[in-house]
């Protein structure tokens, strides 16, 4: 049996066989992604634990992975899209959302 | 299957919405009766959630089919053969109606923006979805779907936690926990809230089961795999709170009675994800935009969409297959996504035979015989399930709308009765779910508070579009719906023979 690797605190890739890593802009930071990966897919392996925080400062992340959720729509390269539903491509400029009114952003 | 990135002039034959078993079977089936067929579908790859697959550099490590449906890989082999037009990534919004006696258009957004396809019938073939169950804690990053489990590891090669717990009481849940323990997961317990079949059930479902024996002999593997793996399988116990702050740190369980009352007291388990498995909710917003009759089938799936036994619906040009129909499974769902390809076929004057519809529908009687037994083994109790949120439980998770919330409006406002009038009053369904997380949580609350049935409490209403498009896009959309309709032929489009290959 194959333990996980490259993963963040809490999800993380299978081993085995991956196509080509890049690098995707999260919120000004790297994370890897490898071909055939979903945005959402490479954003948990990478550690994100929050894709959305809303107005009253909860962390949400993805819930349904199939696209009926919402939970994980993130900003990529300024279009709002499902990140489960994305394929991750090299130089990804992705955003997470964030609803709380700007002061009360500092917190979380 | 042919990619085709736009299309705006002509009307199509049929459009299918989902590309799972339900809706291949039926582009096959018209296709083969020489229809113009377009097959719409969300994901990259066709075969719905039960054939989900890696793509890209992911395929290197090979992919397993899921057992019980030896019948998967040629359905997809055959899909992909397939002239069929295919539109991946592609959502569809809802259907546009013109002046009397002009086509139905599908308004769907892609990669290229928002389109409309005029077609002389629709199947809707959308599928299921995880049921969410409202409990303390839910919204916290880390608490996921059975499904959603199941699709990163399949498609994505991730495990959603190191230290998985999963809870339910769908035989599902049981092959997640055995292919997370596969792909090296520490699975700290499996925790379902009623007895699993036993020998005695197993052996009456078999008789009911041609064709499925391999799926319950999958089931049962996997419980010998579990245990031998050391993976603890609890009965008779429900999640009673996710435990953590920003993200699951465990979570709080107790035993429950045969009604699913919590009975014993509460012990707690260490885990990084919770993996909730209960049954599914057929996804019906797009029939029910399209303005497609429905009833409450709680077993069955929620609100399903009612059908004249030939996959016909109360509109005349929209068909309907699979779980959106009631939520009976794959098997079902290929069998009668066959028939509503060929009545399809059939009301649009292509020749089908007697003996051909003869057989789709044996073929759709004897999968039922299955997933009746499936249904009455498995059905969800959705009271014992309603109970477990508490008054500061989110049952929206879109609008953060409590069940406290959803209660008072439903006491400061005697007048209302129904779950649409409840969502109007307290945004509960008004976000970007559009619904489909919270409907039958508040539906249930309001059938406690008014004593009225779920039949008259009703499902929410379902809008144009019935998932969200960024507003450029809807602005594009109007546009589409304010177009004049394209020139519908007078007779549908000639129907060519098909070379042989594509006969299914």
């Amino acid at each position: 049996m194959s333990g996980a690797v490259d993963g963040g605190p809490r999800a993380g890739r299978v081993a085995g066989p991956r196509g080509a890593g890049f690098a995707l802009r999260v919120d000004g930071r790297d994370v890897t992604a490898y071909d055939g990966e979903s945005i959402a897919a490479a954003l948990l392996a990478g550690g994100v634990e929050a894709f959305r925080t809303t107005a009253d400062g909860e962390a949400r992340a993805p819930f349904c992975h199939m696209g009926t959720c919402f939970e994980c729509v993130v900003r990529v390269n300024g279009r709002s899209l499902r990140a489960c539903l994305t394929p991750a491509t090299p130089g990804d400029d992705v955003g997470r959302v964030d609803e709380r009114e700007p002061d009360e952003r500092r917190a979380g | 299957m042919t990619a085709e990135s736009r299309t705006t002039a002509g009307v199509h034959d049929l459009v299918v919405v989902g590309a799972g078993p339900a809706g291949l079977a039926a582009a096959l089936a018209a296709r083969a009766r020489g229809l113009d067929v377009v097959v719409v579908d969300e994901q990259q790859q066709p075969g719905g959630q039960i054939f989900r697959r890696p793509s890209g550099g992911l395929t290197a490590a090979g992919h397993r089919w899921p057992a019980g449906y030896p019948w998967g890989p040629d359905l997809l082999a055959r899909a992909a053969a397939s002239d069929v037009t295919w539109r991946p990534r592609t959502t569809a919004l809802g259907v546009l109606r013109g002046e009397a006696g002009t086509p139905l258009r599908l308004a769907v957004s892609g990669p290229d923006g928002p389109d409309a396809l005029a077609a002389h019938r629709l199947l809707v073939a959308t599928g299921a979805y995880d049921m969410p169950v409202a409990l303390p804690g839910w919204t916290l990053p880390g608490v996921v779907t059975a499904g959603a489990a199941q699709g990163l590891l399949k498609s994505q090669r991730v495990l959603v936690g190191h230290r998985p717990v999963l809870v339910g009481a769908h035989p599902l849940l049981l092959l997640v926990a055995d292919q997370l323990v596969a792909a090296g997961a520490h699975v700290a317990e499996v925790v379902l809230a009623r007895g699993v079949p036993g020998p005695a059930e197993a052996v009456r479902a078999l008789p009911a089961a041609p064709g499925h024996v391999g799926l319950l002999a999958a089931s049962t593997a996997a419980v010998g795999r579990l245990l031998r793996a050391g993976v603890r399988i609890r009965t008779r116990t429900l999640p009673t709170r996710v435990l953590g702050e920003d993200r699951v740190e465990g979570v709080e369980l107790r035993r429950v009675d045969s009604a699913w009352r919590p009975v014993g007291p509460a012990r707690t388990v260490a885990a990084d994800a919770v993996v909730l498995g209960f049954g599914f909710h057929a996804s019906t917003e797009l029939a029910r935009q399209a303005g497609c009759a429905t009833r409450w089938d709680g077993a069955g799936g929620g609100w399903v969409v009612t059908h004249d036994g030939a996959q016909r619906t109360s509109v005349p040009d929209v068909l309907v297959a699979g779980e959106p129909a009631g939520v009976r499974g794959a098997e079902q769902a290929r069998a009668e996504g066959h028939l509503a390809g060929l009545v399809a076929a059939r009301d649009l004057g292509a020749a089908v035979t007697g003996r051909d519809l003869d057989r789709a529908h044996r073929a759709v009687a004897r999968a039922r015989r299955f997933s009746d037994v499936v249904q009455r083994v498995f059905a969800p109790d959705l009271t014992g399930l309603t109970a477990l949120a508490t008054p500061g439980t989110l049952v929206c998770r879109c609008e953060s709308v409590t069940r406290a919330t959803v209660e008072r409006t439903l006491a400061a406002n005697p007048h209302v009765s129904t779950a649409n009038a409840v969502k109007l009053e307290c945004r509960t369904g008004m976000g970007t779910c559009q619904g489909r997380y919270c409907e039958a949580t508040v539906g249930a609350l309001v059938e406690r508070a008014t004593g009225r049935p779920m039949d008259q409490v009703g499902p929410f209403t379902a809008h144009l579009p019935v998932k969200p498009v960024p507003l450029a896009e809807l602005a594009a959309l109007g546009e589409l719906a304010a177009a004049p309709p394209e020139p519908a032929p007078s007779t549908p489009a000639p129907c060519a023979p098909v070379p042989a290959t594509h006969l299914p």
